[in-house]
């Protein structure tokens, strides 16, 4: 069964600015109260790279990773599951999940993961 | 506040230094410095030592107190000053503040880090511990995985070409050839790295869109310093150096929740800060050395402390002006690119390339003629915590 995104963004009840990820204070107006906003829709990507030289814990050839926002304007980073010669556009709509990013200490870590529509 | 004076500079070779501890870096680093300022037999009041990694890499903490024992220095107060990247450049700003307001009046800042200790592998996973834990550290995002995404924007924004980032790439690996002190001491040609069909293999893709050769390496090394108010400065041996400005910013962890992402905001305000209180413009500036991570920070850089206008830093590099003898001679050093970014020293080594600019006290294929003031940048994070200080020769 497909997982439900695990990110929660909040929204300043006195501005409206959108945060994610969580501050304890509205970084536009240092407002304390949030209301809890879920991602909605597919999510535009704003800018990615394709990482060779790879991090302690990725035992793999590369990673590709973007930044997208949502259709509600929530911005988060994730990986993007494409193979090395797929030509990702900055603009194109990517299709959001939650999967394994990595594993920690024999357990899978969740994350964002996208994939292109079609 | 007291007028702070640089009194004495020392560095060792940056590299892979596998006969040393980071402790014997950080004291041969601080020896030097001592002898430089003539205080060989003498004590110092206080110590700041910047470094990043020591409990994560080294399994050791509290190194400060560690050094000041090793130097007899004690009874002299000691603190480690971690702040990532920036980590040399807040050492730099703590034994400024502890000058200039009067408390201490001799003061040791020294910064060091030993990161060859540990496979590429582990010392990528520890420099990318300082993105956020949660919304970027578990993807595997790596710091030139992030250049890599900001560039990307940079280009697409303000026209970079892969031609200005191999621009720089040039002229900071040929610097490091004319620099004892620099750990790649290997001139690069643009045949080998970008017209070439070979350089397909010899200069790799590393994060898209940047390659091998537009990072900087992962290196071992320490610089240090010493600081007096210039006011009890009696017939200095040296030509005296004042730290005439300084600046400090911050800005979103995530470069997305940055407005627009391509504006390295904290750079701007850091190095405005640090013009103003010296009562400088970007124009008064002779000599900089800039935090060139990867060779794009060098061109925003550029462009964000005003010596060129947004756009026209990447043309700068490709039509010389930053080079010796151009309009801003940036990373004579070799930079971070080729002197090398052993991440707790290279603040602190940035001001002591200035310093020297600054004395007249290079060889003329690295000396920038008559410099009389001098920037740095020390770009923490990915731009979310930058230090800028503008260095002043004083007149005798």
């Amino acid at each position: 069964m497909k997982k439900k995104i695990g990110i929660v963004a909040y929204k300043c009840k006195k501005c409206g600015k959108l945060h994610f990820p969580y501050h304890d204070r509205c970084l536009n107006c240092k407002h304390r109260e949030f209301d809890q906003v879920e991602p909605q829709g597919n999510a535009k990507l704003l800018t990615f790279t394709r990482i060779y030289n790879l991090p302690w814990g990725f035992d793999q050839r590369y990673l590709t990773i973007g930044v997208v926002e949502f259709e509600n304007g929530i911005r988060a980073m994730g990986q993007i599951n494409v193979d090395e010669n797929y030509d990702l556009k900055v603009g194109m709509q990517l299709l959001p999940g939650w999967e394994p990013v990595r594993v920690q200490y024999g357990e899978n870590v969740y994350g964002l993961k996208l994939q292109p529509l079609f | 506040m007291r007028d702070v004076a640089i009194i004495g500079v020392g560095m060792i070779p940056f590299g892979r230094r596998d006969e040393d501890t980071l402790m014997d870096m950080l004291a041969y680093a601080s020896l030097k410095a001592l002898d430089d300022a003539g205080l060989g037999d003498k004590s110092v009041d206080a110590v700041y030592v910047g470094n990043m990694g020591s409990g994560a890499i080294q399994h050791q903490t509290a190194i400060a107190s560690t050094l000041v024992d090793r130097l007899s220095l004690l009874p002299a107060a000691a603190d480690t000053v971690e702040n990532g990247p920036a980590s040399g450049g807040s050492a730099v700003k703590n034994g400024l503040l502890a000058v200039a307001s009067g408390y201490y009046d001799t003061v040791l800042v020294v910064g060091g880090e030993k990161m060859r200790e540990v496979t590429g592998w582990r010392a990528t996973d520890f420099v990318a511990t300082m993105t956020h834990p949660t919304a970027e550290y578990p993807y595997g995002i790596t710091l030139p995985g992030m250049a890599g995404m900001f560039t990307r924007l940079y280009m697409e924004k303000y026209g970079v070409t892969r031609e200005h980032l191999v621009a720089v790439a040039l002229k900071n690996q040929e610097m490091g050839t004319r620099n004892p002190y620099a750990h790649v001491e290997m001139a690069l040609s643009k045949d080998g790295i970008y017209d070439n069909p070979a350089a397909v293999v010899n200069n790799p893709v590393v994060a898209d869109p940047l390659h091998l050769y537009d990072a900087c390496p992962v290196s071992d090394g320490a610089a240090a310093l010493i600081l007096c108010p210039l006011e009890k400065l009696k017939n200095p041996a040296k030509p005296p150096v004042v730290i005439a400005g300084f600046g400090q910013a911050t800005d979103t962890q995530t470069l997305q929740e940055r407005d627009d992402p391509t504006d390295l905001k904290a750079v701007t305000l850091a190095a405005g800060q640090a013009f103003e209180m010296a009562k400088l413009k970007p124009s008064d500036i002779h000599v900089a050395e800039l935090h060139d991570a990867f060779t794009i920070l060098e061109i925003a850089e550029s462009e964000h402390v005003g010596f060129f206008k947004k756009g026209e830093g990447g043309k700068a590099v490709l039509a010389g002006k930053t080079r010796l003898g151009g309009q801003i001679p940036i990373n004579l050093s070799g930079g971070l690119k080729a002197r090398g970014h052993p991440v707790g020293a290279t603040g602190v080594a940035q001001v002591v390339d200035i310093v020297w600019q600054l004395r007249n006290e290079l060889p003329k294929d690295r000396q920038v003629k008559n410099a009389q003031n001098g920037l740095t940048v020390n770009f923490g994070g990915f731009g979310n915590n930058v230090l800028s200080f503008v260095l002043r020769r004083v007149q005798q």
